[in-house]
């Protein structure tokens, strides 16, 4: 084996001489505040519920569910000082509600964002946008078109200071030419939601059909076959699926065993894999290069040398690592803090909260500024369309966060590698896909 | 009578209501009086600079919003191809000014972190309370002559608001001339924050605690939109 060892590659969350000489990450400070309205409360609907609330300026004033027990049980145990909705349509019409996060199933989020947007709320919507290109791309203008509101598709990634940290580093070329990626999504989980009410369960396990869900390409992998487009700042040219269907034979006709090879230019491929089968080694993604190669896996990262590969000059500082047989130097931004409270390399974790966390505090800062922005153009310009134009010209949201153009590629790929998956087959990613 | 001695009528002179009518007869016959030239402020073109010091690097704020207008006497005309600015009044330009900065639209200039610097100076400046920098002038004088093709300068005196406090202050100010009707302010305002009893910020970020000078120095370029009289 040709490894020396991970050094960690982690950013400092506060106060902390980050590794690789990057200047300090600090907490985005309290913005204003921002009144939330969440649609859909399944599983990712009370997630959203349980992040908000670790938000100081991030109320949640209105939920809607048009299941009458998810509506009871978010509203009584994550959000009781909200106003209940069943009717979404309803929701938006409330004053109380500047921002929506639409944790619906993906074929009516089109409808939702559509009309939220139209509302003049700021949407945040999970990914990927929709099922279908046609769908995508109607939410993508929408969203683009809405220049007094943000919108901001569920890539959380997008939003991670660990991914944030990484991105420079690995595009400055800090792992020498990239050569391949890896990335997989490994779980022990039927992806099955039960329920007592049989119509209801119907409508939970919309994953499981192909008419309804993109499959695990889709609803699994959007996350880390955009981190791996983002971070090679490219697309895939084209796709080749394999899928199976291995253990879940329940009478679903989703795969539950999916890979893909995508190919991006100059000979680069993603090689990715997702089973519901088994868990071991559970979700990471590698990125290989002439000089070294990057773990990327929760909120960690981990660099490993090449022998002969170039001094970086900051891994001489490292501490040791161990990766099964692999001993090398480890190098932890906040390494002396580290040791001194005897926790490994491996153990610890510099950004505490969830990906969900960090993309939702992103939002509900870019939200206040941009509402400041618009409130102080309407109080002494108006509220005229050039005005606004002009007034908006230059407006760039301070927290890291994906776009509409993010949100539109990553469905994009998702669609195409789902078809790739279903057709058995390789399909060709026409650029005209992307085009708005 | 004695606080009225305008009014005081002395044995002979007409009866006062004869002496109004003269007075309105003359003005009637005088026309309307010429609307002033309003010029108001445009997005396009505007930007709001914030300079600053402190004991680790110096700092810059930005903004793109001026709101607000300046108006002129009538006789006054901002002819870029003349030396002269007519319809002063004893060398000073009847004008009126009055500007507005949202707080919340000024932006640090940093690469890592700028919404801590706008949250810092948000606070120092108490924006929850007093959401502008507002200027109103009471005093513009011209300095000629003027240079054709170039901007106007002047001498200017207002009261500029910041963070709930009243200063006078005083900065010499250019106008020039654009097309399309468009003006071009441009000044730069030397000031200490602790005049408008505001608290240098002091964040403790980064390797340590970074404290900031108290003088700044505010750089406006201000582009306005004059209105026909009568429009």
């Amino acid at each position: 084996m040709a490894m020396m060892g991970g050094v960690e590659l982690c950013p400092a969350e506060t106060n902390q001489a980050s590794a690789g000489g990057e200047a300090p990450l600090t907490k985005i400070p309290i913005g204003p505040t921002v009144k939330y309205g969440v649609i859909g409360l399944g599983a990712r609907g009370r997630e959203v519920l349980k992040d908000l609330a670790l938000l100081p300026n991030a109320p949640v004033t209105a939920i809607c569910d048009n299941y009458a027990p998810s509506l009871r049980r978010a509203g009584n145990s994550d959000a009781p000082k909200a106003e209940r909705f069943d009717d979404y349509q309803q929701l938006l019409a409330s004053k109380e509600v500047q921002a929506v996060v639409i944790a619906t199933p993906t074929p009516v989020h089109r409808e939702m964002a559509l009309a939220a947007l139209k509302a003049g709320k700021h949407v945040y919507c999970e990914a990927p946008l929709a099922n279908s290109i046609e769908d995508a791309k109607a939410i993508a203008a929408a969203a683009r078109d809405a220049i007094k509101v943000i919108f901001q598709p569920g890539l959380q990634e997008r939003s991670h200071p660990q991914r944030r940290f990484l991105l420079p580093f690995i595009r400055a070329g800090a792992i020498g030419e990239t050569v391949m990626a890896r990335a997989q999504s490994h779980r022990n989980n039927s992806w099955v939601s039960a329920s007592s009410n049989p119509e209801h369960e119907k409508a939970l396990n919309w994953r499981l059909r192909q008419q309804t869900s993109t499959g695990l390409m889709g609803e699994a992998g959007i996350h880390q076959i955009d981190a791996v487009s983002w971070f090679l700042k490219a697309r895939p040219a084209a796709i080749t699926g394999f899928g199976s269907l291995l253990r879940w034979k329940d009478g679903r006709d989703v795969d539950d065993t999916v890979q893909g090879i995508f190919e991006y230019p100059d000979g680069i491929r993603l090689i990715y894999d997702a089973t519901l089968c088994n868990s071991f080694d559970k979700d990471y993604e590698m990125y290989y290069g002439t000089q070294s190669a990057v773990m990327v896996r929760d909120a960690k990262a981990w660099l490993f040398k090449e022998v002969g590969a170039e001094q970086l000059g900051w891994e001489v500082y490292a501490r040791k690592d161990v990766f099964y047989t692999e001993t090398g130097i480890a190098l932890v931004a906040n390494a002396t803090k580290q040791a001194a409270i005897g926790t490994a390399a491996t153990e610890g974790n510099a950004t505490p909260f969830t990906p969900l966390y960090y993309a939702l505090e992103a939002f509900t800062a870019n939200v206040g500024k941009l509402d400041q922005t618009v409130n102080n153009i309407v109080a002494m310009f108006g509220d005229d369309a050039q005005s606004m134009k002009d007034g908006l010209k230059d407006f760039k949201p301070d927290a890291p966060a994906a776009n509409w153009r993010d949100g539109l590629d990553a469905t994009v790929l998702a669609i195409a590698a789902n078809d790739a998956v279903v057709g058995r087959k390789k399909i060709i990613v026409e650029k005209e896909l992307f085009d708005l | 009578m004695k606080n009225l001695p305008l009014l005081r009528l002395k044995p002979g002179t007409p009866a006062l209501s004869a002496v109004l009518a003269a007075l309105l007869f003359s003005l009637a016959a005088a026309g309307p009086a010429a609307a002033p030239t309003r010029y108001n402020a445009q997005v396009p073109g505007t930007s709001v600079k914030i300079d600053g010091t402190s004991t680790t690097h110096d700092w810059e704020m930005e903004g793109k919003m001026i709101g607000g207008y300046i108006e002129f006497d009538s006789g006054v005309k901002l002819d870029a191809a003349q030396t002269t600015l007519p319809g002063l009044n004893h060398g000073r330009v009847p004008a009126r000014v009055h500007s507005l900065i949202p707080v919340t639209s000024m932006h640090a200039k940093v690469e890592h972190l700028p919404e801590v610097m706008d949250h810092l100076m948000q606070e120092a400046l108490k924006a929850d309370r007093f959401s502008y920098i507002e200027y109103n002038l009471t005093e513009m004088t011209f300095k000629g002559p003027h240079e054709p093709g170039q901007p106007f300068v002047f001498d200017t005196t207002g009261n500029l608001a910041i963070a709930g406090v009243t200063n006078k202050v005083s900065f010499p100010a250019s106008i020039a001339v654009l097309e399309g009707g468009l003006i071009k302010v441009s000044a730069a305002v030397p000031l200490k924050m602790t005049a408008f009893k505001v608290d240098p910020p002091a964040p403790n970020i980064g390797l340590g605690l970074m404290r900031c000078g108290d003088g700044v120095k505010i750089i406006i370029d201000w582009t306005l939109k004059g209105r026909s009289p009568g429009h």
